[in-house]
C-alpha cells in the first residue's frame, strides 16, 4: 500500500482499494489532497530523523500518525506548520505541498502558514489570560474581526464548537487556567480555530487528560472533520483506530504503512506493523 | 504475514491467547471422541459407548462457555488487534461450531439406543462411509486451524459437496428400503436422522475451516461457493 500511495498523483488519492479488490463495489470518488508530503527527509543537525517520508493527507478526514517514540511522527506533523523552522540546525529536503503549493517557499509567509495550519499539543496551554482572551487573542492580532459585538460572537461560536460554552458562559473573564484539564485542552482547540485554519495538528492531545476529557476531545474530533483537515499523532492505538480515517506507522523515520485505517489494524500489509499494532516490539 | 510472529511483550496476552487456542483444540479432541463413540455405539449396538457420547456432550458444552467467557476476557482485558483479534473471534465461532458437532454426536448416541432395541437391519451399513466422510472433514477442519493451512481450509467447502450428495443418495436409498420393508419404519426414520447429523457436522467443519482461513489470510470466505473458490474468489488460491 506504500507503494501505492508514492504512486498516487499529488492532487488526489485513490480510495481505498483493497475494497475495491475485495468486493467490486463502487469505487469511492478520490479523495482531494490537502497536504502533500513527497520525499521528505529531514535532520536535526547531524542527525537524520526523516527518511524519504511520503505522504498524502486527504481533505476532511482525520489521519492518524503512529509509531513508538523517536519514530519521527511528531517532528513530521512539525514540518507541516513549520514549527521546526524554529529549532536550529534544522533543515527538510523534499517538499510539502499545502493545496498544491510549497509550504517551504521562499515567498511564504509562516505567521500566515501557522494561522491556516493550527496546533495543539500534548499537554493544555492557554495562556495566562482570561478565557475570552484566549480565543480572541489570535482572531485580533490577524484581523479576523472589526468590532467588539463581532468578537463576543466569534468567543460564542467557537466555545460552542467545542462544547464549552454551556461550561464557561458565566466566567468568560476567569483566567483559562483555571479550568479542568480537560477544559483547558478544549479551549486551545477553541482558540486554534477561531483563526479559521483550514488544517488542525494535534500532537497527543489527550495522553494528559482523563477517560472522560478525552471522549469529549475524541468525540470534538470527528465533528470538526467536517470542517477541517486533522492530523493526530498518537500513542494510544485504541485512539487512532476510534477517531482517524486512515493511519501511518512510522518506524526509525521511516514510514512502513499508510493505508485506510480500518485495514492497517485489521490485516496490516507489513510485519511490522502488526507487531507494533498487536503489542509484540521488544 | 508468513513469518513466524513474534512473542507479545506483555506475557499476560501471550499466555491468554495460547491458552484460548490450545483449549478450543482440547473442546475439538473430546467432541471428535463423543462422535467416534456416538457412531461406534450405532454401529455395534453398544448401549455404554452411547452413553458415554451423551454424558460427555456436557463438557463440550462447559468448553464452549469457557472458550467465550477467555475470549471476553481477552477483548476486555488486551483489545487485540489484527491476527490476534481474528484469532479470539475464530476460537469463539469454532467453539461453537464443535458444541454443534457434540450435540449432533449426542443425537445419533439417542438414536443409536433406540435403534438397539430393533432388530438389526443391513442398511445400518450404510451410515459408515458417511461417518467417513463427516469425520475426515471434521479432523482436516480443526488440523486446518491448529496449523492455520489456507489450503487444507479452502478444500473443505468442495469435500463437503460430496458429503451433501451421499448424503441426499443415501436418504433416497433408506426411503426406497422403508416402502419395501414397511415393519422397520421406525429404524429407518432414526437412520434418516442419523444421515441428516452427519450433512450437519460437514456443514460445521467447513465452518471451522473457513475460519481458519480467516484466521491466517484475514480473507472471509464465507457463503461464496465451492466454484467460486476454485476459480480464486478474493485472491486466495484454492
Amino acid at each position: 500500500m506504500l507503494m501505492t500511495t508514492l504512486a498516487m498523483e499529488s492532487e488526489t488519492i485513490a480510495g481505498a482499494g483493497r475494497i475495491e479488490e475485495a468486493t467490486q463495489e463502487a469505487v469511492p470518488a478520490p479523495l482531494q489532497s490537502k497536504l502533500s508530503i513527497k520525499s521528505v527527509d529531514f535532520f536535526y543537525d547531524k542527525f537524520q530523523a526523516l527518511y524519504d517520508v511520503s505522504l498524502e493527507i486527504p481533505k476532511g478526514q482525520v489521519t492518524a500518525l503512529i509509531g513508538p517514540s523517536g519514530c519521527g511522527k511528531s517532528t513530521l506533523l512539525r514540518c507541516l506548520n513549520r514549527m521546526n523552522d524554529l529549532v536550529p540546525e534544522a533543515r527538510l529536503e523534499g517538499e510539502i505541498l499545502f493545496n498544491g503549493k510549497d509550504l517551504y517557499a521562499p515567498e511564504i509567509d509562516v505567521v500566515d502558514v501557522r494561522r491556516q495550519i493550527g496546533m495543539v499539543f500534548q499537554k493544555p496551554n492557554p495562556f495566562p489570560k482570561s478565557i475570552y482572551e484566549n480565543i480572541a487573542y489570535a482572531p485580533r492580532i490577524h484581523g479576523v474581526v472589526r468590532s467588539r459585538s463581532e468578537m463576543d460572537g466569534l468567543i460564542e461560536a467557537c466555545l460552542k464548537r467545542v462544547g464549552l460554552w454551556d461550561e464557561v458562559s458565566d466566567r468568560l473573564d476567569q483566567p483559562g487556567t483555571s479550568l479542568s484539564g480537560g477544559q483547558q485542552q478544549r479551549l486551545c482547540i477553541a482558540r486554534t480555530i477561531a483563526v479559521e485554519p483550514e488544517v488542525l495538528l494535534m500532537d497527543e492531545p489527550c495522553s494528559a487528560l482523563d477517560p472522560i476529557a478525552t471522549a469529549r476531545v475524541e468525540d470534538l474530533i470527528a465533528e470538526l472533520k467536517e470542517d477541517f483537515t486533522v492530523v493526530i499523532v498518537t500513542h494510544n492505538m485504541q485512539q487512532a483506530t476510534r477517531v482517524s480515517d486512515r493511519t501511518a506507522f512510522f518506524l526509525l523515520g521511516k514510514i512502513i504503512e499508510f493505508g485506510d485505517t480500518s485495514n492497517l489494524f485489521s490485516n496490516p500489509e507489513n510485519q511490522e506493523t502488526e507487531d507494533y499494532i498487536s503489542g509484540r516490539f521488544g | 504475514m508468513n513469518e513466524p510472529a513474534r512473542e507479545h511483550i506483555l506475557t499476560s496476552f501471550e499466555d491468554a491467547l495460547r491458552d484460548s487456542r490450545s483449549s478450543v483444540l482440547r473442546m475439538a479432541s473430546v467432541a471428535q471422541q463423543n462422535l467416534e463413540h456416538a457412531v461406534s455405539g450405532l454401529l455395534t449396538r453398544n448401549i455404554e459407548l452411547c452413553n458415554e457420547a451423551i454424558a460427555a456432550d456436557d463438557e463440550v458444552n462447559a468448553f464452549e462457555k469457557a472458550i467465550d467467557r477467555d475470549g471476553m476476557e481477552i477483548l476486555m482485558r488486551f483489545s487485540p488487534v489484527a491476527t490476534d483479534l481474528r484469532h479470539v473471534l475464530a476460537a469463539m465461532k469454532i467453539a461453537n461450531n464443535l458444541e454443534r458437532i457434540s450435540d449432533e454426536a449426542e443425537g445419533i448416541a439417542r438414536r443409536a439406543r433406540k435403534i438397539a432395541k430393533y432388530p438389526q437391519i443391513p442398511e445400518t451399513a450404510m451410515m459408515e462411509p458417511l461417518y467417513g466422510m463427516a469425520s475426515a472433514l471434521f479432523s482436516d477442519g480443526i488440523r486446518a486451524y491448529a496449523e492455520l493451512d489456507v489450503d487444507l481450509g479452502l478444500s473443505l467447502n468442495e469435500r463437503d459437496e460430496k458429503l451433501d450428495k451421499a448424503h441426499s443418495k443415501t436418504i433416497k436409498e433408506l426411503t426406497r428400503a422403508m416402502e419395501r420393508d414397511t415393519k422397520n419404519l421406525k429404524v429407518y426414520l432414526h437412520l434418516i436422522f442419523v444421515v441428516r447429523c452427519f450433512e450437519r457436522i460437514g456443514d460445521h467443519a467447513v465452518n471451522i475451516g473457513e475460519e481458519s482461513v480467516f484466521v491466517e489470510s484475514a480473507t472471509d470466505i464465507r457463503h461464496i461457493g465451492a466454484e467460486a473458490l476454485k476459480e480464486g474468489a478474493l485472491g486466495v488460491s484454492p
